[in-house]
């Protein structure tokens, strides 16, 4: 897509968006920074290793019609039979757009659950505007996002199950969307939230989201992300995250799907004894690519890291883990730990894996490792010795290698969708059942 | 039940067994003793089929078919067994599935119903009391972090449930304190009738004296050069190896 075509449709887009002239200011500064640069290229270190001409080339309309009343009953279907459950506080979106009918925002005390476009700037917490250097595609969200979610929890509140946010892509090719979250905790409150990401039917599309997380003194919020595209999407997302004195973030996120995959995390620890762990797993084969790039920074003494991320790599497919922790002047006693792991299924897979250390203070405890292996050959005897046929242990031995990811879910249904998810799409075919 | 003629094996260029012969008939127990390096645990490994072993000459029948031939998970659903000297460890596989699959898929060759969890674990409990294997040991990883008694209680524990007609021990006594070794004996033993084979490959004797042997063969350097009855297996705890090589030797 060139320039002038993605300026006609901002223009066109930025008329139809009733906001304020400050908004509007935002968002056509936000639009100008991104048109500057351009989408970001391989010369560019942080983009090394991921290519996104596909994205930018292809001709995407990013103000995609709402979803017709047909295709909302059709989701509405599809939940229904994936088994979600329609006592859930969750926010639908159908290609970025919400989708009110499908929605419950009733929530547990202390706890706000609302679509963005339904409320007022005021409402929306400060960091909501905060611009994105350093970010290209968050910057572009920034000026085309149209609607996304709020969460906002009270001093003290707590989610008593799950808050739920779905993004439906229809079906409908060539469409772009935008979404927006923004996750305010007051202190103390503990939030437990689960992303869905799925295709209606296959069909090509790109979803670029900002998750923006803002968490206050002894705030927790636990974020597990479940994406489950069809292998033609494309998906770019950046989750920020700035976690004050003795607050804890919990993500775990699952990239089973997309053509064209790249999360980026960028975790500001700012308070003493905050904390962050980022589990991740991925899985890549028949030309997807699968690109997971963090940021951590340690900025306060007694801060606490952990990043675990595994990559099941399969025919033609591409991996990449490129994490970076930084630890500022004078944050002394910090623990931060990565470890990139990464299991091989074919001659042609592919894994870039770069850890990264920056460190400007000497109490610290840092470690990361990068392992690249294959399926075990004495493992694989021992099964078959055991009469598990040779395809049915390399799965199983697939699936173990997934399952550590899996065991730090702590919610046993979220669990077993994703486990049931994770063995459906193994490489190898059939499911290879579970083991817990 | 098991036949092995001239069996003639290398690993990397390296002949391992040289000659083999071996006779083994439903209803009896063998045990193969050695020296170091004389080839046992190569056997071992040949029979269930790994495949880095080079067979370069002879034939192995199990139940008159071609053993040599078969795929390992096929001699497994056919009813061939080995404990393993040194059990894998596979983190994320837990007993109970592992248990059940193999389970299942030697009964599937059979034409017999998968199990389902109740009628398993009706199965699987009587026998986890004899190996004093606890119920917590169920949802582990297969073998991660045991002790070495563990892992050699726990591929009895396998051989109990899936009931082979051939078993083949490979070291199975090594490591083992006497308490684990009179479990694992028990359990052995609890396995032995008319219509199943055994195999012991051992390096010591004391094994043999809760497992007692119907034949014991002396492996040296490939070949089976002295054979027996319990008697030979005394004979050698008392005087070592070294008599028997010489004898082989001078013949």
């Amino acid at each position: 897509m060139n320039t002038e075509a993605l300026s006609r449709q901002f223009a066109a887009e930025l008329d139809r968006l009733p906001r304020s002239a400050e908004a509007a200011a935002r968002r056509a500064a936000a639009f100008e920074a991104f048109s500057a640069a351009g989408f970001p290229t391989r010369r560019d270190e942080q983009w090394r290793y991921t290519d996104l001409k596909p994205i930018s080339t292809a001709e995407l309309d990013f103000a995609p019609p709402p979803p017709s009343t047909e295709l909302v009953s059709r989701v509405a279907e599809s939940l229904d039979q994936a088994g979600f459950d329609e006592a859930t506080s969750r926010l639908v979106f159908i290609d970025g757009c919400y989708c009110d009918t499908l929605s419950r925002t009733t929530a547990a005390a202390g706890i706000s659950l609302a679509s963005l476009a339904s409320c007022s700037e005021a409402d929306l917490p400060v960091h909501a505007h905060a611009p994105f250097d350093g970010h290209p595609l968050a910057t572009l969200n920034a000026a085309f996002a149209r609607d996304g979610a709020l969460i906002a929890a009270e001093d003290g509140a707590r989610t008593t199950a799950p808050i739920e946010l779905v993004f439906v892509a229809g079906g409908r090719s060539g469409l772009a969307a935008h979404p927006r979250i923004v996750i305010d905790l007051g202190q103390g409150a503990e939030v437990t939230l689960i992303q869905h990401l799925l295709d209606l039917e296959p069909g090509r599309g790109w979803f670029n989201a900002v998750t923006e997380i803002v968490q206050a003194p002894g705030s927790h919020l636990t974020l597990y992300r479940l994406q489950d595209h069809g292998t033609r999407q494309f998906h770019t997302a950046l989750m920020r995250a700035e976690l004050a004195e003795d607050a804890k973030l919990n993500c775990g996120y699952f990239d089973l799907g997309g053509r064209l995959v790249r999360n980026d995390f960028d975790v500001r620890l700012a308070g003493p004894g905050a904390e962050a762990d980022l589990n991740g797993l991925f899985l890549a084969s028949s030309g997807q690519h699968t690109d997971n790039h963090i940021r951590m920074d340690h900025i306060a003494p007694r801060t606490r890291s952990a990043e675990s991320f595994r990559g099941i790599i399969g025919d033609r497919g591409h991996g990449v883990f490129n994490g970076k922790v930084v630890v500022h002047r004078d944050a002394q006693h910090i623990d931060a730990r990565q470890s990139s792991d990464n299991l091989l299924l074919a001659d042609n897979a592919e894994i870039d894996t770069k850890p990264e250390l920056e460190i400007y203070a000497d109490d610290v405890k840092c470690s990361h490792g990068a392992t690249i292996g294959e399926l075990d050959d004495d493992q694989l005897f021992y099964l078959r010795a055991r009469g598990l046929a040779d395809e049915e242990a390399r799965n199983l031995l697939t699936f173990a290698f997934a399952n550590t990811v899996l065991e730090r879910v702590a919610l046993p249904e979220l669990r077993e969708l994703v486990a049931a998810r994770v063995a459906a799409r193994l490489p190898n075919g059939a499911t290879a059942g579970g083991t817990r | 039940m098991l036949t092995i003629e001239n069996l003639h094996v290398s690993v990397e260029e390296r002949e391992i067994l040289k000659g083999l012969d071996l006779s083994v008939n439903a209803g009896e127990v063998h045990a193969i003793m050695g020296p170091n390096g004389s080839g046992k645990s190569t056997l071992a490994q040949v029979l269930a089929g790994k495949d880095n072993y080079n067979v370069t000459q002879g034939r192995v029948l199990y139940r008159g078919e071609d053993l040599l031939e078969m795929e390992p998970e096929e001699r497994a659903r056919r009813g061939v067994f080995l404990a393993f000297q040194y059990p894998t460890e596979i983190p994320g596989v837990n007993n109970a599935y592992l248990l059940k699959a193999a389970l299942n898929a030697r009964r599937e060759a059979d034409g017999e119903q998968p199990v389902d969890a109740f009628e398993f674990m009706r199965l699987i409990r009587s026998r986890m009391e004899l190996m004093n294997i606890s119920k917590e040991f169920l949802n582990r990883s297969v073998n991660e972090g045991f002790s070495g008694g563990e892992k050699k209680r726990n591929e009895i524990l396998q051989m109990l449930v899936l009931e082979p007609s051939l078993a083949i021990l490979d070291e199975t006594d090594s490591g083992l304190d006497v308490d684990a070794l009179k479990i694992v004996a028990a359990g052995v033993n609890s396995l032995r009738s008319a219509d199943r084979a055994m195999v012991l490959v051992t390096h010591y004797e004391r094994l043999l004296e809760l497992i007692v042997p119907d034949h014991v063969h002396v492996l040296s350097d490939g070949r089976i050069v002295k054979s027996g009855d319990h008697e030979l297996a005394r004979e050698l705890d008392a005087r070592g190896y070294d008599w028997v090589q010489q004898e082989a030797a001078s013949a």
